[in-house]
């Protein structure tokens, strides 16, 4: 159900205004309102000391929220109390130094990574070429060139050798390596008077020379690579002393941090809510909605702690088109709150669907899945993941859902007398209580159950629709009214043409459909018939529950059948068990998008009225 | 002979919604994908949407069942 809420209005000199705002947060149960439109209100300006504490305030948040995200820390509320009064000004200057220390950190630490990133390029090569960069090796005067070729340009190494033969007889040396991605290293030494010659000869072979490092040009090959890999082997020490350094400052920020941000954060809402005030030169108003249960708690909170010169004004109903919605169901309901609030909420004074989707939802899920086996390892799975999640978290919704939805996979494979498939009936005498879904006959009594319960599902939804209209769209509340007696007609004239129901009643039926027809038309117009067609459909997608449910027991059927057909007993077992979690994966995903679909399509288009405002209490930021 | 004209016409029931549906959603892939990058908030609507042409293929599913059963398989 949509709980109800209460407009008020609260009243108060202008100097209280801050204070009752403070004991507003405090109680977390008001959604603000925007200003009230009354003669001799204006919104209420914040005064100059106010712009500038929202100012500072702002500045502290992003030099706080910046230092959090640079040290790498989560976002958590605040283990022990807040300061009251917060120290501002100190906690500006140590938020601006946590964060100038955790950029200057992130900066040497990037710096560090990308030379890292560079001298590594050269590593394969130094790698290749090693020995004749030692010392004594190279000559002093030669000039050494280094190329690395591309896997296709590995063809010019030949015509290049040759051209250099012809230039420079044998005063040279050319050496190739294969490197790991393919490329070749290519080193060329040759006599430091010949080089302009063989630049130009490798410019026409269309080759570059690979150019040292920034801090390496002016040296020799034969010195810059050795103090290369020197750096290389000190670089990832640094690197490591960074990243203490960054754990250091974190852990020294973690006790700081939460505090800080939660007490900026509540300190900038409460400034933000004084725009939401109305004022004169010496009274403020303030509106919110509050749900009806704590109107009480708010009147007496603004008494004892602000003082009598308050007044809390309940308003008179009738001004509740914009009321805020806060969804309120039974506990055992709660959990499937998830699933509405995943569509647009519903307007405030329409119906919440939550407590039918609670009762249909597992429903539709237990009649596709059905089957013993797979609803314990989702109950496992429901547990599991029970344990993980904190309490009110969707992580927790979502394992009360598998939950039920287990016990409801159990009872229907219970009644299909299924296990694994056929397996339960092969090891352990199962048989089916209700329906066998292999059957070709049950196949069909399935069927039918299955529209069935998507023609009770639709009408109970058009009757939802018809209490919905009720409120203010007379003409839409008797279309939809007729809508639904109209299948209901139709289904018993369809029953009474198949004999399942007195061949008599066909005739008032099939006269009682021509009386409503005409009068349908009249009351939702020329589209009637169209929509009534479209109802008539939605009710045969239902169909799909049976399709879906068939598939689910065939592809275990089949696993079995494929494992029993394998010689070997444990290949046998491994290949059952991955055919069983590979439709155990698809009997989750399947159902609960088709169920899902169910509700809101066929089901909430009926009556649902979408464009609620969420309930957003003016809080503490650490109960968020 | 009637066992492979059943066959054919099983298999060409659920065969033919199965190409509609991948026809259909692979226009509505693309298309959901894009809205999810600038709207996280639709992926409801995505999902639904992804789900409605699985209609055709389910229904062609229950045709092909008929067939089969209406044929005595």
């Amino acid at each position: 159900m949509i709980r109800t809420m209460r407009r008020v209005r609260v009243m108060g000199p202008r100097r209280e205004l801050e204070r009752t705002l403070g004991v507003l947060q405090d109680l977390g149960s008001v959604h603000l309102a925007s200003p009230p439109r009354l003669p001799a209100l204006n919104p209420s300006p914040a005064t100059r000391r106010e712009q500038r504490l929202l100012r500072q305030l702002r500045t502290l948040a992003a030099d706080a929220e910046a230092a959090r995200s640079l040290l790498g820390l989560a976002d958590v509320p605040p283990a022990g109390p807040v300061p009251d009064p917060a120290p501002w000004a100190a906690w500006a200057r140590q938020a601006r130094r946590l964060r100038h220390g955790a950029e200057q950190l992130g900066e040497r630490r990037q710096r560090l990574e990308e030379e890292r990133a560079l001298l590594g390029k050269y590593r394969e090569m130094l790698d290749a070429f090693s020995g004749l960069f030692e010392a004594g090796h190279l000559p002093a005067a030669v000039r050494a060139y280094h190329i690395v070729l591309r896997p296709g340009q590995s063809a010019v190494v030949e015509p290049l050798r040759q051209a250099l033969t012809e230039v420079l007889d044998s005063a040279f040396e050319l050496r190739t390596r294969t490197l790991s991605g393919g490329d070749t290293a290519l080193l060329l030494l040759v006599p430091l008077p010949r080089t302009g010659r063989v630049e130009r000869l490798l410019g026409e072979s269309g080759v570059q020379e690979v150019p040292l490092p920034a801090g390496y040009e002016r040296a020799t090959a034969a010195e810059a690579l050795p103090r290369m890999r020197a750096r290389l082997e000190a670089l990832p020490p640094l690197i490591e002393e960074v990243e203490a350094g960054r754990k250091t400052q974190g852990a020294a920020a973690a006790t700081v941090l939460p505090p800080m941000l939660a007490a900026t954060r509540d300190a900038i809402s409460r400034l933000e809510a004084v725009g939401l005030a109305a004022s004169t030169r010496s009274a403020f108003v303030v509106e919110g909605w509050v749900p009806a249960p704590d109107l009480p708690a708010l009147g007496q909170a603004l008494r004892e702690r602000v003082g009598p010169e308050i007044t809390l004004e309940e308003l008179p109903p009738g001004v509740d088109v914009d009321a805020p919605v806060v969804l309120h169901n039974p506990r055992l309901f709660r959990p499937f709150q998830l699933l509405v609030e995943m569509m647009p909420l519903p307007t405030y004074g329409s119906i919440d669907p939550t407590p039918f989707v609670a009762v249909f939802f597992p429903v539709f899920f237990g009649l596709m899945l059905g089957d013993i086996g797979y609803g314990l390892m989702l109950l496992g799975l429901g547990v599991l993941l029970h344990r993980r999640s904190g309490e009110g978290t969707p992580l927790r919704a979502i394992a009360q859902i598998a939950l039920i939805c287990s016990v409801f996979t159990i009872i229907f494979g219970i009644l299909f007398g299924e296990l694994f498939g056929d397996a339960g009936r092969h090891l352990f005498g199962l048989h089916p209580l209700v329906l066998d879904r292999e059957e070709p006959k049950d196949i069909v009594a399935f069927l039918v159950l299955c529209v069935g319960i998507g023609g009770v599902h639709v009408i109970l939804g058009l009757v939802l629709g018809v209490l919905n209209a009720l409120h203010g769209h007379r003409k839409q509340a008797l279309g939809r009214g007729l809508s639904a007696v109209m299948i209901l007609l139709v289904v018993a004239a369809l029953l009474a043409a198949v004999k399942l129901l007195p061949g008599q009643l066909l005739t008032p039926v099939v006269v009682a459909l021509l009386i409503a027809f005409p009068v349908l038309v009249i009351a939702e117009g020329i589209v009637a018939p169209v929509e009534l067609l479209a109802t008539m459909g939605n009710i045969l997608s239902y169909a799909r529950i049976m399709a879906l449910g068939t598939a689910s027991v065939m592809l275990a059927v089949v696993a079995n059948r494929l494992a029993g057909a394998i010689g070997s007993v444990v290949v046998g077992a491994l290949f059952a068990l991955l055919f069983h979690l590979v439709n155990f994966a698809l009997g989750l995903f399947s159902p609960t998008v088709h169920a899902l679909r169910l509700h809101y399509v066929e089901f909430f288009g009926r009556f649902y009225s979408p464009g609620g405002v969420r309930y957003r209490p003016f809080t503490h930021w650490r109960t968020h | 002979m009637q066992i492979f004209w059943v066959t054919l016409s099983a298999a060409l029931a659920i065969a033919i919604p199965a190409l509609a549906t991948a026809w259909a959603q692979s226009r509505i892939g693309p298309a959901a994908a894009a809205s999810l990058a600038e709207k996280p908030e639709l992926s409801t609507t995505v999902i639904v949407m992804l789900a409605i042409p699985e209609t055709m293929s389910i229904l062609g599913f229950v045709v092909a069942m008929f067939i089969m059963l209406r044929a005595g398989g």
